[in-house]
């Protein structure tokens, strides 16, 4: 359709006179203007975070501003990873640690959302419509407010079962589950409702238990939201920074968005290796968007738009 | 057995309603832990806030924190009077303004970039899927990076790349510490709250923009519409819906948001915000009591917005 307009208004411009045909290609002119305009803005950072990353602590530090690294020199990498380093970084452990918080959270928040979902999308029972709203109210609170009162709540538990508040990454799962599971739950619930229910209850009438038809019907057929609420609650813990923040201490515990915050308020503050940590937090997150990029926006407008 | 559950309605509805409960039972059974989880780490926590907010609780008997002595209202009255907290003149808004003024705008900017790039998007072009994924880039990426990579373009030193471009284009003639002064850190933390979050926006506008029927553009065209008014009169109210949800729902989490500002500026130079102060009273001066006061009084301030918004605004729209 807007081809259609394009040729037509190519005609025009012929016919009509010269200031009409100037009037024309502004748009043209204004779209791609607009275009580059919103290509830099956004990836200046991300060049500018690669490219500091690959520079040497006296390249980083001169006067002059050096817009392209003279060459990809590791130095930076190294002091995040190699022992030999005077300045080693312990980095490797980090990225441990938050893979152990990332990968648990979002397996459960996964299993747990699909029965849950599945409950709201297709079962009816009492009592629906209040847990579904007052799940959803979690996103009026802020997590500020949230954090005192569970961080008190968790140590009477904990001094009574005798287990350690802080620096105890199980705890750290609970509370990003806690903030996943609603958006995990709607995403999959919306999903579910585009599943048409006649294929389950040809299932049902095939003498398959609700519980069977879950997991030989829907499941399967729900694979792409799956892996995109998967991705998705995996990024939210992946990045998690206050939570993170106040339960621990041990810096041998520290997850990457923690270990950057040090890394920067240092007193030596070496802005190429913050670059540098920056970098390898971020790559993951973006490679695995940009491969699944489909299934991630559709999740992501679908959640939103019937909101 | 069939047979005779037909020929005696009573027992047919028994066991119709023994179906129908036994799937009830089979939700709540599904959804128990989701349910467990939500209510006990958020739900729960948010109503013992307001416990908190009434008690003197600090680093000493927060392990303790049911034997914490009753003071009232005196936490909220230490908030108010708190020079971080309370109005001061034009040069000093407090964190209860300066929350309200930061909130606002940047939801109206995220919302504008977000309309713009969702119409860029919408015209077909080569390479747009490509460009689509690039423009959601500052919405997924982690919020670590991206604050630190802001503060480091913007640092103050003359190497800092965004002093060094505007001092070689003569637009300065200092080095400026955008993020270290009072106004100008307000509106670059504004900027970068529409460039972190406009992908959000424009995502959902972009789904609007392509459910618009064709036609109606086909007929505005024939009635001698220009591309302007089509917009105006045509794009601008299928839009009306969307953008007023992803108005509310962004202003919900700009106004609760903590880590951008706290990240960028700590909060510093006038930048404080309710959020980055309640984490300041609790985790700075370790007065738990006044902490949570400090969030109750955020969320109330939420509560009255939205009460406002809904009874105006989305009755309107009804209409």
């Amino acid at each position: 359709m807007t081809s259609n307009n394009y040729s037509s208004n190519q005609k025009d411009q012929q016919n009509l006179i010269g200031h009409l045909a100037n009037w024309i290609t502004w748009p043209r002119f204004i779209f791609s203007i607009t275009l580059t305009f919103f290509l830099t803005s956004i990836l200046f950072p991300f060049y500018w975070m690669v490219s500091s990353s690959f520079k040497t602590y006296a390249e980083i530090g001169s006067r002059n501003t050096i817009y392209i690294p003279h060459a990809l020199r590791l130095d930076s990498y190294r002091e995040l990873f190699s022992p030999s380093h005077p300045q080693f970084q312990h980095f490797g452990l980090n990225i441990i640690n938050t893979v152990k918080i990332a990968v648990p959270t979002a397996i459960i928040a996964v299993i747990l959302s699909v029965l849950g979902a599945y409950a709201i999308a297709r079962l009816k029972f009492k009592g629906k419509n209040i847990l579904t709203n007052g799940i959803l109210m979690i996103y009026l609170f802020p997590g500020t407010l949230l954090i005192i009162p569970l961080f008190s709540m968790i140590a009477q538990i904990a001094a009574k079962i005798g287990f350690a508040v802080q620096d105890n990454l199980a705890i750290l799962v609970f509370t990003y589950l806690a903030q996943t599971l609603p958006v995990a739950l709607y995403m999959l619930t919306n999903y579910f409702r585009t599943i048409p229910e006649e294929i389950e209850q040809a299932g049902l009438i095939d003498g398959c238990s609700r519980v069977g038809v879950i997991w030989r019907i829907t499941i399967p057929l729900a694979v792409p939201a799956l892996i995109s609420v998967g991705i998705y609650t995996f990024m939210i813990a992946w990045n998690e920074f206050l939570y993170a923040l106040v339960f621990l201490n041990s810096h041998d515990l520290f997850t990457i968005p923690i270990k950057i915050n040090t890394l920067v308020n240092a007193p030596s503050f070496r802005p190429h290796v913050v670059m540098a940590a920056s970098t390898i937090m971020t790559m993951p997150v973006v490679i695995l968007f940009l491969a699944l990029e489909r299934f991630l926006t559709e999740g992501l407008s679908s959640g939103g738009v019937k909101g | 057995m069939a047979v005779s559950t037909q020929n005696t309605p009573r027992s047919f509805i028994e066991r119709w309603k023994s179906i129908e409960s036994r799937e009830a039972r089979l939700a709540w059974a599904l959804i128990l832990p989701t349910a467990l989880i939500v209510f006990g780490l958020v739900l729960f926590p948010a109503v013992f806030s307001i416990w908190i907010s009434f008690h003197k609780v600090d680093l000493g008997n927060l392990n303790d924190v049911f034997h914490a002595p009753f003071i009232g209202w005196e936490n909220y009255k230490y908030v108010i009077n708190d020079f971080a907290f309370k109005f001061q003149g034009i040069h000093n808004w407090g964190a209860a303004v300066t929350s309200i003024v930061y909130s606002f705008s940047s939801t109206i900017l995220t919302l504008i970039v977000g309309t713009i790039a969702a119409l860029l998007l919408n015209k077909p072009f080569k390479g747009r899927g490509f460009a689509r994924a690039i423009f959601l880039f500052p919405y997924v990426a982690p919020i670590i990076s991206v604050a630190f990579v802001w503060r480091w373009i913007l640092d103050p030193r003359q190497s800092g790349v965004l002093n060094d471009i505007l001092m070689r284009l003569h637009l300065i003639d200092m080095p400026k510490a955008y993020l270290a002064t009072r106004g100008l850190a307000l509106i670059i933390v504004i900027i970068f709250e529409a460039w972190r979050y406009f992908p959000f926006a424009m995502l959902m506008i972009l789904a609007r923009l392509q459910a618009i029927d064709g036609s109606l553009y086909e007929a505005a065209e024939v009635d001698g519409a220009d591309k302007w008014k089509q917009f105006l009169y045509i794009t601008i109210p299928e839009l009306r819906y969307v953008l007023g949800a992803i108005f509310l729902l962004r202003l919900i989490w700009t106004f609760n948001k903590f880590d951008d500002i706290f990240l960028l500026t700590g909060g510093g130079f006038g930048t404080n915000v309710l959020p980055v102060l309640t984490y300041q009273f609790s985790f700075n001066s370790f007065n738990f009591g006044k902490g949570a006061a400090n969030a109750m009084i955020l969320l109330a301030i939420l509560v009255v917005f939205l009460i406002v918004y809904i009874s105006t605004i989305m009755k309107n729209e009804e209409e």
